[in-house]
């Protein structure tokens, strides 16, 4: 056995098991344990699942729903919005191209707080936004776009348009723009050569795209805790809340567990439904 | 392409308004830290710099500042050391377990924040790392591999293999292929690799915020409470700072990849 491979993979390799592998493990250890009575923050040497169990309430279940349902909406969103956008970008010249990437990928460079901060700032109730619809007279009274869904979305969708896009705009670089041309000099539709050449083969980083932003919209924290409500939140925030705020530990290592599995029974039916998809039209082609 | 122009100025219109709909939070924020007054009312006449002095005169935050600058390079250093040797493992070699190796890579990218938060507390706790730079740094380094992975895997891909072969056939030792064939043929990726986990690690704020002792405030970790309870220039102000510096640490990474680049070409030639 050439032992080279495992020489050069061995750093890394024991990143990931150190730092990821059994910080998970241990997450599973915690959520056995008994609950804090008075101090520390759970009793050692017990053994339990009431943790687990305690979820399965509808509160529990409503949680979960509504991770859910914010991971899709965003994966939605985030899709809709980055394809067009990197096929406009495409077809751009060279330095509004340039510009526009800029543009794009400069948010970025700040830290996530920073977008949070400024998105607060422009849509809050007394914000340039609200004061430029109430001058218009468009609306009488302020808009309320943060501390409620609709400001967690755009929280999120925010911070992961931007990979969205460079990952789209990279794939649909790599289209032969022959393909389009010559199905326009044959006679087809701006909407068939969308439809029939442009779509198919922006596919596969469709799917990516969808699924980092499934991943990490489920697993949104920052955007629901600054931008949302407080009544309804994700998991991840119901987690940081229960570990911190009421130091129950071993209820938040439960939560932490049912949302890595709702995200690989999200991330594997959608993987599912894509190859089901594509294999039935492979078959239907030919 | 479109044969009515009003259309292409039309699309041209809306896609810049997204784009710039995209980067106008950072630039607001950009805005307020010129305010004059503790109030969150963009200047319109008296632009004052008046938070940014009270910024730099505050050694807390010059504190975090340097801390970040710290955690974020060491993180770069170690991050692409460690993914570009496991990058050659996987890319030139077969052995057993390089399966599950290809996905534990990418694995740091599925895992929620809040999830290894809750697991690496109890963790840092057990073997002392809590509350030192030192644990952060590492951690980090592992949420950057998949990222620096990616990235230093597509170049190494372009690379011939042959060149490596036929190098060692003529003799060279290991380290000779490593300097003359693969540092020059490589580097230009390893340091955008190395960028790409600075700017990572910089902004990083939730591990940051879940592990975040007095001793290991970092600039997120200084700009957390102040937003979420009372936001104040002095966030806005924090905010255009470390924006800078990473752009000015992006673009010195960017400087290196020409110089690198020039390097290669002439040793081409």
């Amino acid at each position: 056995m050439n032992p080279r491979p495992y020489l050069l993979a061995g750093p890394a390799a024991t990143l990931l098991i150190g730092l990821l592998v059994c910080p998970l493990l241990l997450v599973i250890r915690v959520s056995l344990y008994q609950p804090a009575n008075g101090r520390g923050f759970f009793t050692p040497g017990t053994w339990t699942l009431a943790n687990h169990s305690a979820l399965m309430d509808a509160h529990g279940l409503g949680l979960v729903g509504y991770t859910i349902a914010f991971g899709a909406m965003i994966a939605v969103v985030v899709v809709m919005v980055s394809f067009p956008l990197a096929l406009f970008l495409r077809s751009l010249n060279f330095p509004l191209q340039r510009l526009a990437i800029a543009g794009i990928t400069l948010p970025k460079f700040a830290s996530v707080l920073v977008i949070l901060f400024g998105l607060q700032q422009l849509l809050g109730d007394t914000g340039p936004v609200n004061r430029m619809l109430l001058t218009w007279g468009i609306v009488s009274e302020p808009l309320r776009m943060m501390r409620g869904l609709f400001g967690a979305l755009l929280g999120e969708v925010f911070l992961i348009l931007p990979y969205a896009v460079i990952l789209l705009f990279v794939q649909v670089l790599e289209i032969d723009p022959i393909l389009e041309s010559s199905a326009r000099g044959l006679g087809a539709s701006r909407w068939q050569v969308f439809r029939r050449i442009t779509l198919p083969l922006a596919m596969p980083g469709l799917v990516l795209a969808g699924q980092l932003a499934l991943v990490w919209g489920m697993g949104a924290f920052l955007g629901p805790l600054l931008l949302g409500s407080p009544e309804n939140t994700t998991l991840s925030v119901e987690i940081q809340r229960q570990a911190f705020e009421y130091g129950r530990w071993p209820r938040a290592a439960a939560l932490s567990i049912q949302l890595i599995l709702a995200i690989g029974i999200c991330l594997g039916a959608l993987t599912f439904l894509h190859n089901q998809v594509s294999g039935r039209r492979l078959g239907g082609d030919r | 392409m479109t044969p009515y122009p009003i259309f292409r100025t039309l699309r041209i219109v809306a896609g810049f308004f997204v784009v710039g709909c995209l980067v106008a939070p950072l630039l607001y924020a950009v805005w307020l830290s010129f305010s004059p007054d503790s109030f969150l009312t963009p200047p319109e006449r008296d632009w004052s710099v008046r938070w940014y002095k009270v910024f730099a005169t505050d050694t807390r935050w010059s504190m975090a500042l340097s801390r970040s600058l710290t955690v974020g390079l060491a993180c770069a250093v170690l991050s692409v050391l460690a993914g570009a040797m496991f990058a050659y493992g996987m890319e030139r070699f077969r052995f057993r377990g390089k399966g599950i190796l290809g996905i534990l890579v990418l694995l740091p990218m599925c895992i929620p924040p809040a999830v290894l938060g809750m697991g690496l507390l109890p963790l840092f706790y057990l073997v002392g790392l809590w509350g030192s730079l030192l644990g952060l740094v590492l951690v980090h380094a592992m949420m950057c591999l998949p990222v620096v992975y990616l990235i230093v895997r597509s170049k190494l891909r372009q690379m011939n293999p042959d060149l490596e072969m036929a190098a060692r056939g003529l003799g060279a030792k290991p380290s000779q292929v490593t300097m003359r064939i693969l540092i020059p043929l490589w580097g230009s990726a390893l340091v955008v690799g190395a960028a790409a986990a600075f700017a990572v690690s910089f902004n990083e704020s939730m591990v940051t915020l879940f592990l975040a002792t007095p001793t290991t405030e970092t600039l997120p970790a200084m700009i957390w409470p102040q937003l979420r309870y009372s936001p104040s220039p002095l966030v806005a102000v924090a905010s255009v700072v470390s924006v800078i510096l990473a752009l000015g640490v992006a673009i010195g990474f960017g400087g290196i990849v020409k110089l690198v680049d020039a390097k290669s070409g002439t040793k081409k030639g």
